[in-house]
């Protein structure tokens, strides 16, 4: 097991909900709340509910914070919006960063 | 064994009421959580804090811990005489008494009892399936390895269950292919690849983090990259034509008389590859300066630049009008 060449999801692949679950630890009803919140988005519009595999990383983080502070569903949305959102800004920071003289 | 002072980890007395841990976990968790706290060495603070609550938060487990007595973080010591017996129920040792002590971490003493101490089963193998942990390993990689994919070796301790559910830390090693067209922070998940579960639960994911290596040119933003690039004075004046690095060589631009500090000039598609197809753009922002020392014909020259050019860069700082 030791050698063997370790392939990583194809970011393109859709992750089943099935698999969303047991890789975050979130229950079903909070997806589908974090879905109505829209910080989860659908990658399909099949019966079957389909994720982008950025959104597992959503979820992990989803279910850790709901474990370390004690979240509920609003919070959790709450909070990985926010998060997103600096994100996005430090994006934008490090953009404007590249753009002055060093 | 190793003494860990979980009360000091978690800045309480040891007479703390279990809402003062709860609410000194939560403080500390807010400050390091990995999600929230960028300092350097938060997540080993957040790891700490969390391994101290997992065992005070818990009456049994508190009980064990405290039945260890004090002593120094660090100390090296060994639990009283009765005191695994008194904690383990049933036929197998607590792995503090398996192999050399030296080997046993103060935690995962703790989480064996989470899934097999007293009171809550006998140590028997656990019939409720638990999914393997998640591992993490991060990476650096040169923007020519992001560009061109790569493989990246690791090596972890992986806690893994023995078949009468004990559990213990083996060392893993693996390699990772790591696709062509990654970015700075992103998270490759290997799925089923973490910790092994236990009885008859799947294995978690592991996790690669992509951090990239500062370049000497170049600094990337997404799959963009942006580069300094220093011309002269009568360069942005009278235009040019450079060799600009590009991550796989060089390439030549035209840079257009009156060019400006801060002007950006595009190199569609030299950026970093998308995982797909197509590619990030590079752009060389432009940048005047001026030599350090100047020569007297140089000086001359500005001399008579200055005399012969009617230029104002400042004409919004002249004195306002006041009559209408």
């Amino acid at each position: 097991m030791a050698d063997d060449l370790l392939i990583p999801d194809d970011e393109e692949n859709p992750v089943a909900l099935e698999e969303l679950l047991a890789a975050s630890g979130l229950d079903h009803q909070e997806v589908s709340e974090l879905i109505q919140f829209g910080v989860f988005q659908l990658a399909g519009s099949g019966a079957l509910w389909t994720f982008h595999v950025h959104t597992v990383r959503l979820a992990c983080r989803a279910a850790r914070l709901r474990d370390d502070f004690g979240l509920n569903v609003a919070g959790m949305a709450l909070a990985l919006t926010y998060l997103e959102r600096i994100e996005a800004l430090e994006g934008r920071l490090r953009e404007l960063e590249c753009q002055l003289p060093r | 064994m190793k003494f860990k002072d979980y009360y000091a980890v978690l800045e309480v007395e040891r007479d703390a009421s279990s809402e003062e841990i709860k609410k000194a976990y939560r403080r500390l968790a807010r400050r390091y959580h990995p999600d929230v706290a960028k300092e350097a060495g938060a997540e080993d603070a957040f790891k700490a804090i969390g391994e101290a609550y997992q065992t005070l938060s818990d009456p049994e487990k508190r009980q064990a811990y405290d039945d260890l007595g004090r002593h120094q973080s660090g100390e090296e010591f060994k639990p009283p005489q009765d005191w695994e017996s008194r904690f383990w129920r049933g036929g197998n040792q607590p792995a503090s008494q398996q192999g050399s002590p030296q080997e046993v971490d103060l935690a995962d003493l703790f989480e064996q009892m989470g899934f097999s101490g007293a009171g809550r089963s006998s140590r028997q193998p656990v019939d409720v399936p638990i999914r393997g942990q998640d591992l993490e390993v991060a990476t650096e990689l040169s923007l020519e390895q992001a560009a061109q994919g790569s493989e990246v070796s690791f090596t972890l301790q992986v806690p893994a269950w023995l078949a009468d559910g004990r559990g213990v830390r083996e060392p893993r090693s693996g390699t990772i292919r790591v696709p062509s067209g990654v970015i700075e922070g992103e998270r490759l998940r290997v799925p089923g690849r973490g910790g092994a579960g236990m009885g008859g639960g799947p294995a978690g994911d592991l996790y690669l983090e992509i951090r990239l290596k500062p370049h000497p040119h170049f600094r990337p933003v997404g799959h963009d990259l942006y580069l300094e690039l220093p011309i002269a004075p009568w360069e942005a004046a009278l235009g040019a034509e450079l060799d600009l690095p590009t991550l796989d060589g060089t390439a030549r631009v035209t840079v257009r008389p009156g060019m400006r500090n801060g002007q950006k000039l595009r190199l569609a598609g030299k950026g970093l590859p998308r995982r797909k197809q197509g590619a990030g753009d590079l752009y060389g922002v432009i940048q005047i300066v001026m030599p350090d020392q100047l020569s007297d014909r140089e000086r001359q020259l500005y001399r008579d630049l200055a005399e012969a050019s009617a230029f104002n860069p400042r004409p919004h700082f002249a004195a306002p009008r006041t009559d209408g």
